[in-house]
């Protein structure tokens, strides 16, 4: 199952989970912590609306296609060679 | 509140644009390529912006918002979880799908499980799903068409199915590809737009989370923190997890984002159009938690409807609308996030967020009905049923379809059965537990069997809609588990544990039923992959 699937879509899953499911387990742990001051204001707005739900998602699917386009570049280029 | 000509002259600008681009484009969709998969021939910007105006909907542009509005911050994590879902897609089901390069959604079943049943058994749930997307965009339309007229409700369906059905009539995918991209740039402007303007009225986020907490003191509340959670749905983890997961694997398998990877270039733009719509849908998203977190205050300081007797707070505001202008149904809190625009009195803001409401619910309409229409004319009535009129005149027996569609859809947009983001969770739930994992599993693993596929289909559609019915019956909510006791019910959103059932139940299908053969899996399968 998943045989060829490169190895960055995995990295990039562990990454954007890793993250929200990180922050879920403190929010589960750490009483009020969306309210906590991080930055001057409430922390929700910065691990969750600015990083968890615009940046990380953004960098998943910028390094995905951009992975895969060098990958294909390098292929070309040693088919070349040969 | 009369009608503003300034939000009027929004509306016209935005529908000129549209028309002009649809008239550029008239002679580009004369074709059956060009009609259903828009020639294969969008870039990679185009496309993302394309991309994100159809898979996000009134379900998002107004349901999101009200849900913040009902469930409160916890509520944020499934529009986290929504926007982390679309990353996926680029390696999961984008690449893989163009490099294959089908016409239509229930081309790869077909292929895949080497039967032509099989269109007509992953229809089923498509069809579902896709009546109920088209009767969410007609409802959020005409809202959109109720703020900016003060028009009746009934009226207001009337009107936007008929802009819908000219819109999808004379376009085709072409035109509605194209116009979708600017849809999708019209409705992030006008989402981030009006966040910049909450923001601003508040003095900052500080100021926004001082207002929210000084109307909704349990606005922030999480399970296990508190001793009132912000919601009763909200009071556990299943339901903030729950939530995360209802639409997180949506831009992987849903069938009108699906097809819209078929239109791009080549394999690099497709991969590169779902980059460009997290851009477009996260900034869109962004600007939609910060409308949702402040609507019920700013209704509540500052709707003109306020100061009426007898109205004392934001759901006395949305009654008044019901009984005022006929809203029918759960879909009358949809309003929310029209109401808190109306609340910032400004009709340069409330015209660019009416233009932009009515880009995300045309677009989500058009994708959805040549969906459908496709489903219908070319793939059920011509490769299922043998005929030929699909192949002949294909653009004459889409467009019946589509009136079909359109007029089916109005009828039952008269009395929505559900808030538009109720019905939007049900669909997803659905077609993913259902199609989902044939499709899937069908690209990344080759023991995926064709019996496997029929009988997941089957019994998954069977399952998630009926258990969600029956939740939304008797337990008064499609958001509590549907066996669960009354006086203890369990938060499980829109039954959502069948996604993860469905892939289960289907892997053990397959393993217990005969491979397909080793020139389908190859053709199929492996050979669409990455060549690592």
């Amino acid at each position: 199952m998943f045989k060829g699937m490169p190895k960055i879509f995995w990295i990039g899953m562990a990454i954007m989970y890793g993250w929200c499911f990180l922050f879920m387990f403190l929010e589960m742990t750490i009483p009020g912590l969306p309210l906590k001051r991080f930055l001057g204001v409430p922390a929700c707005y910065i691990y969750n609306w600015i990083i968890g739900l615009f940046l990380i998602n953004v960098l998943v699917s910028f390094i995905f296609y951009r992975s895969e386009e060098k990958r294909e570049e390098l292929k070309a280029q040693t088919k070349a060679k040969v | 509140m009369g009608v503003n000509p300034i939000v009027i002259l929004g509306s016209v600008l935005y529908f000129a644009v549209i028309f002009w681009i649809g008239w550029s484009s008239r002679k580009a969709s004369l074709n059956a390529s060009d009609y259903y998969v828009a020639g294969r021939k969008v870039g990679a910007f185009v496309n993302g912006s394309a991309l994100a105006a159809t898979y996000f909907s009134p379900a998002s542009f107004l349901g999101l918002p009200a849900f913040i509005f009902i469930l409160g911050y916890p509520f944020w994590w499934a529009l986290v979880g929504i926007i982390g879902g679309m990353p996926i897609a680029t390696l999961l089901t984008a690449a893989p799908l163009r490099k294959y390069a089908p016409t239509s959604f229930t081309d790869y079943y077909a292929d895949r499980y080497d039967t032509k049943w099989m269109r007509l058994v992953a229809g089923i749930p498509t069809l579902i799903g896709g009546l109920a997307y088209v009767i969410l965009s007609i409802v959020g339309t005409a809202l959109f068409l109720l703020a900016i007229l003060k028009l009746n409700f009934t009226f207001s369906v009337i009107l936007a199915s008929v802009v819908i059905f000219l819109y999808i009539y004379y376009g085709g995918m072409v035109a509605t590809t194209f116009s979708t991209a600017f849809q999708g740039i019209a409705m992030t402007v006008a989402s981030v737009l009006a966040a910049g303007y909450v923001i601003a009225h508040y003095g900052g986020l500080n100021g926004l989370t001082d207002a929210t907490l000084s109307i909704s003191p349990n606005f922030f509340n999480l399970p296990y923190v508190s001793a009132a959670p912000s919601h009763a749905i909200m009071a556990s983890w299943t339901g903030v997890v729950g939530f995360f997961f209802v639409w997180h694997f949506g831009f992987s398998a849903m069938p009108y984002t699906v097809v819209r990877f078929f239109t791009t270039q080549d394999i690099k733009s497709a991969r590169r159009s779902v980059f460009w719509a997290v851009i477009i849908g996260g900034l869109m998203y962004c600007g939609l938690i910060i409308i949702g977190t402040g609507a019920r205050v700013l209704v509540e300081q500052l709707h003109p409807l306020m100061q009426t007797e007898g109205i004392a707070n934001a759901m006395d505001v949305f009654k008044h609308m019901q009984t005022a202008y006929g809203v029918a149904g759960a879909s009358v809190t949809d309003y929310s996030m029209i109401a808190a625009m109306e609340a910032l009195n400004s009709p340069f803001l409330l015209s660019v967020v009416a233009a932009g409401g009515l880009a995300i619910a045309m677009a989500t309409a058009a994708g959805w009905t040549m969906v459908l229409n496709i489903l219908l004319g070319r793939d059920l009535m011509g490769k299922v049923f043998g005929s030929t009129l699909p192949e002949e005149k294909p653009v004459m027996v889409t467009r019946v379809m589509t009136t079909v569609v359109l007029v089916l859809c109005m009828l039952l947009s008269f009395n929505p059965p559900a808030l538009v983001l109720d019905i939007s969770g049900a669909a997803f739930v659905v077609i993913l537990c259902s199609v989902g994992p044939p499709l899937i599993l069908g690209i990344w693993w080759a023991r995926a069997t064709t019996a496997a596929a029929f009988i997941n289909i089957i019994v998954m559609t069977i399952l998630s809609t009926g258990s969600w019915m029956y939740a939304n019956r008797v337990l008064k909510s499609a958001h509590w588990f549907f066996l669960s006791d009354p006086a203890n019910k369990i938060s499980t959103p829109h039954q959502v544990y069948w996604v993860f059932v469905g892939f289960i139940f289907f892997i053990i299908i397959s393993l217990m039923t005969k491979p397909n053969s080793e020139e389908v899996i190859k053709k199929y399968s492996l050979d669409i992959r990455p060549d690592l």
